[in-house]
């Protein structure tokens, strides 16, 4: 049973893992960095999102190969080739950058319900108690559906962004001249689009939703070309959300700093039924995302660590698993709903840290692709490792931009 | 020099190691074990100074304890040491963080630590440390953690597993005799084993199977999902495939050859033992949610006219090799069904009764092509362990056991069998 629950994880039957992880990368965070973005710059950060396919690309493709060379997850690669102590403070470093994504995916729950009238205190706590009780409770061909049906909700951007009548000449021409500002926002903005594209939960996922698939040698072609296209895929729906708030909002100069404002605002200016698509589609990214992120985490935590997991398994039976699990989405839903919680502050310390993880997980996955021990005649090939060093090397140093800009202000206001 | 006590592996693991002057020889970077009887022992330790590695042997150890570690030998006649080219087994590269079935509690767990205990002049290996404790050790704040529970006045539990208990998932591993544990791994429960290898990556999980003898491999299969067995067996040499087939009952061998792309489904029919081949191929012509297809070949039947005490010396000689028995079946010169009777009623009755005369000749039975849920409901009506099914002519053709049915008549979450290896 624990495998099957394991596997609707990462609902593979239908999709591929790259899809999926595609997918669920565009989560509530994600969503309102593009929505921010295209409101407050129009379509001139359009072009940011060619660099971060590219290096989404490089990224993935590697740590999709190590899923299906040696058909184990992340955590348990650097477990075993670097021992407690790394494993320790990187799944330490996961679980409180991860209850910070798991918040910011209550929090839009919450945003986007208020949309269509429902009070938080409604919504999210019957929201936490329907995740826990499906997940924990309820037959896998369900969930496997509901999921499913999840992932095609994502077109409700793509509508959206249509509906929203772009210039699409306006549209190709900030897709592919590259502009620069001086402005402080927009270098931040364009930042926190790589930073919310590629984080390191993402790579953890991603690998061990390949290495469960138990994806052979010979179908490596096959796994390559699936998280090539959802890679596109994320950044054709990021994209598509760009420029649905850059050709409303943009021009009549309204500035958002949530999703669910974008909706909102998107109602005179684009029809209703743009709006609606666009709130129900940030309803169902953050659900989709609270129903992965804490699972997710409790799964690749209790891996490293060797302990009993599965979500069939009582209390008694795999009591860290069961508690990372209930904790993430209990605590995770009750910060929404103390009012004066310190939200903000959560977001940017989940983001900080994020930053701070995001290099050791890069560096670390791209010594494994190298270690001919574990990857064989997998390795990276000489050219492609110019490549991936600097691709690697650049998102350090972009994340690095994220975490120096959070904390400045922050230490300015002392 | 015998180890007095115990230590631990992360206890030593990088320490300096002195020489005969109390010079620093270098650094403890790795630990060689071999076989020993009755635990795998110290053979000798690997250490690192600048970039080389040297071997230092157990015998010249002059001190060793947690906090100093000695040797007679010097730089000069040091053995260099090459950590990609040599055969031992290590201890922190082959063992530490790797996961090992816990064969006590049937599960999956990872070494945090190892335990060495003084035995005679050895430091022999006798437990590894699958918790929390462990965890703190290697990270160098189990004091700390210690103190910081007592302030909860809570105990921070020690969770080690004594290597009896213990089976290495790659065969690297398995260069350490290990008779206790594998017997124990064989003794575990079909379904636990599958339990088990559905936690392991796939590789492991193919290399954990062709460890164990066919026969609990075989057990262990049927336990899979379909499709995660017919991925196994591809990954198999046809001659290892087709060993553990033939130790599957037929209707399980049918079905999951009935998985296999057709070019090695044939090649392994031609590898199965004839008779077992020609059971499965039997039972390859029916639809899989058929009666045909869940029925077994394998059972008992007997004529009318053999007595009783005839009955139960030829069951002595039968029923081994056949997965479960529930009824005697009684046919005819035709083959065709006449009768049933339990085992308890045989068993129960005179010797020299035949078994014509005690029979139950009111029989419930089912054609090959009934549907699943038709035969379900069958079972489930007459409270049957074992349902025979019948062709045209009435003849007896296979049985189906509850067991087969048993995933249809529970709600769907009771559902045992498991994914991927």
């Amino acid at each position: 049973m624990s495998k099957r629950w394991k596997r609707m994880l990462f609902f593979l039957s239908v999709m591929g893992p790259g899809i999926i992880t595609a997918n669920i990368d565009n989560d509530a965070a994600g969503i309102t960095t593009y929505s921010v973005a295209g409101a407050r710059f129009g379509y001139s950060l359009l072009w940011t999102l060619i660099p971060t396919t590219v290096a989404l690309v490089v990224v993935q493709e590697m740590v999709a190969r190590m899923g299906v060379v040696t058909g184990k997850g992340l955590s348990d690669l650097i477990r075993e080739n670097y021992g407690v102590r790394a494993t320790f403070y990187m799944m330490l470093g996961l679980f409180v950058a991860n209850f910070g994504t798991t918040v910011a995916e209550f929090a839009g729950l919450a945003a986007s319900m208020e949309i269509f009238g429902m009070s938080k205190y409604i919504v999210v706590p019957t929201g936490a108690a329907a995740i826990w009780l499906l997940v924990t409770k309820g037959s896998y061909v369900t969930v496997e559906r509901v999921l499913l049906f999840a992932c095609l909700l994502y077109f409700g951007y793509i509508v959206s962004g249509f509906m929203s009548g772009p210039d699409w000449s306006e549209v190709a021409k900030g897709t592919l001249v590259p502009s620069m500002s001086k402005d402080p926002e927009y270098l931040l903005l364009s930042i926190a689009i790589i930073g919310t594209t590629i984080t390191p939960w993402m790579q953890f996922y991603l690998q061990s939703s390949i290495a469960e698939k138990g994806l052979r040698k010979s179908q490596y072609k096959i796994a390559r070309l699936d998280v090539i296209t959802g890679c596109f895929l994320t950044d054709i729906i990021a994209f598509f959300i760009i420029v649905a708030c850059a050709a409303t909002l943009f021009p009549r100069g309204i500035r958002i700093n949530e999703a669910s404002e974008a909706a909102v605002a998107l109602a005179p200016l684009a029809g209703k039924y743009a709006a609606l698509m666009f709130g129900l589609a940030l309803a169902n990214a953050s659900l989709l995302g609270a129903i992965i992120v804490p699972l997710a985490t409790a799964y690749y935590i209790c891996e490293a660590m060797g302990w009993e997991r599965g979500v069939n398994k009582s209390f008694n039976q795999a009591p860290e698993f069961m508690w990372i699990y209930t904790f993430m989405i209990v605590a995770g839903s009750v910060i929404i709903l103390v009012p004066g919680a310190p939200l903000v502050m959560l977001m940017l310390m989940s983001s900080v840290i994020n930053g701070l993880l995001l290099p050791f997980v890069l560096v670390y996955a791209l010594s494994l692709v190298n270690n001919q021990k574990i990857m064989g005649e997998y390795t990276n090939p000489r050219a492609y490792n110019i490549i991936s060093w600097a691709t690697v090397t650049a998102i350090i140093v972009l994340t690095a931009g994220i975490i120096v800009t959070t904390l400045l202000p922050a230490l300015q206001a002392r | 020099m015998p180890l007095f006590g115990e230590l631990f592996i992360s206890e030593i693991l990088g320490k300096p190691i002195l020489d005969p002057a109390g010079d620093e020889l270098g650094t403890i970077k790795d630990v060689v074990l071999v076989k020993g009887e009755p635990l795998p022992k110290l053979d000798a330790l690997i250490i690192s100074r600048r970039k080389d590695s040297f071997r230092i042997p157990w015998e010249s150890m002059n001190l060793f304890n947690k906090r100093i570690i000695s040797t007679t030998q010097d730089l000069k006649n040091a053995a260099p040491y090459d950590m990609d080219g040599e055969e031992d087994l290590l201890a922190l590269r082959d063992i530490l963080d790797k996961q090992i079935v816990d064969a006590n509690g049937a599960k999956v767990v990872r070494v945090n630590d190892i335990k060495l205990e003084g035995y005679r002049t050895d430091a022999v290996l006798t437990a590894v440390d699958v918790g929390m404790r462990g965890i703190l050790r290697r990270m160098g704040l189990e004091r700390k953690g210690e103190s910081l529970l007592k302030f909860f006045r809570v105990k921070l539990p020690s969770h080690l597993i004594s290597w009896n208990y213990m089976q290495p998932i790659q065969p690297k591993l398995s260069t350490i005799g290990l008779t206790v544990s594998r017997q124990m791994v064989e003794e575990l429960h079909p379904a636990d084993l599958a339990d088990l290898l559905s936690q392991v990556s796939p590789v492991e999980g193919l290399e954990f199977i062709q460890n164990l003898d066919p026969e609990t491999a075989a057990e262990a299969i049927s336990e899979l999902e379909i499709d995660t067995q017919a991925t196994i067996i591809k990954d198999m040499s046809a001659e290892a495939a087709a060993g553990i087939i033939e130790e599957m009952s037929p209707d399980a061998a049918a079905d999951l050859i009935n998985e296999l792309p057709s070019d090695l489904a044939s090649e392994l029919l031609k590898q199965i033992e004839d008779e077992d081949a020609e059971d499965i191929q039997e039972l390859l012509g029916h639809e899989s949610d058929t009666a045909g297809g869940l029925m077994t070949t394998e059972y008992i039947s007997y004529p009318p006219g053999m007595t009783v005490a005839e009955a139960m010396l030829r069951f002595k000689k039968d029923a081994p090799e056949i997965e479960s028995v529930y009824y005697v079946y009684i046919i005819d010169e035709e083959e065709r069904l006449v009768g049933v009777l339990s085992l308890k009623d045989m068993l129960l009755s005179e010797s020299a009764t035949t078994l014509g005369s005690i029979m139950e000749t009111n029989i419930k039975s089912v054609r090959p092509e009934a549907d699943e849920m038709e035969v379900a409901a069958v079972i489930s009506k007459y409270d049957l362990f074992a349902l025979p099914v019948v062709d045209c002519d009435t003849c007896l053709i296979g049985i189906i056991t509850v067991d087969d049915i048993l995933d249809l008549l529970l709600p769907k979450q009771a559902r045992k069998k498991r994914r991927s290896v």
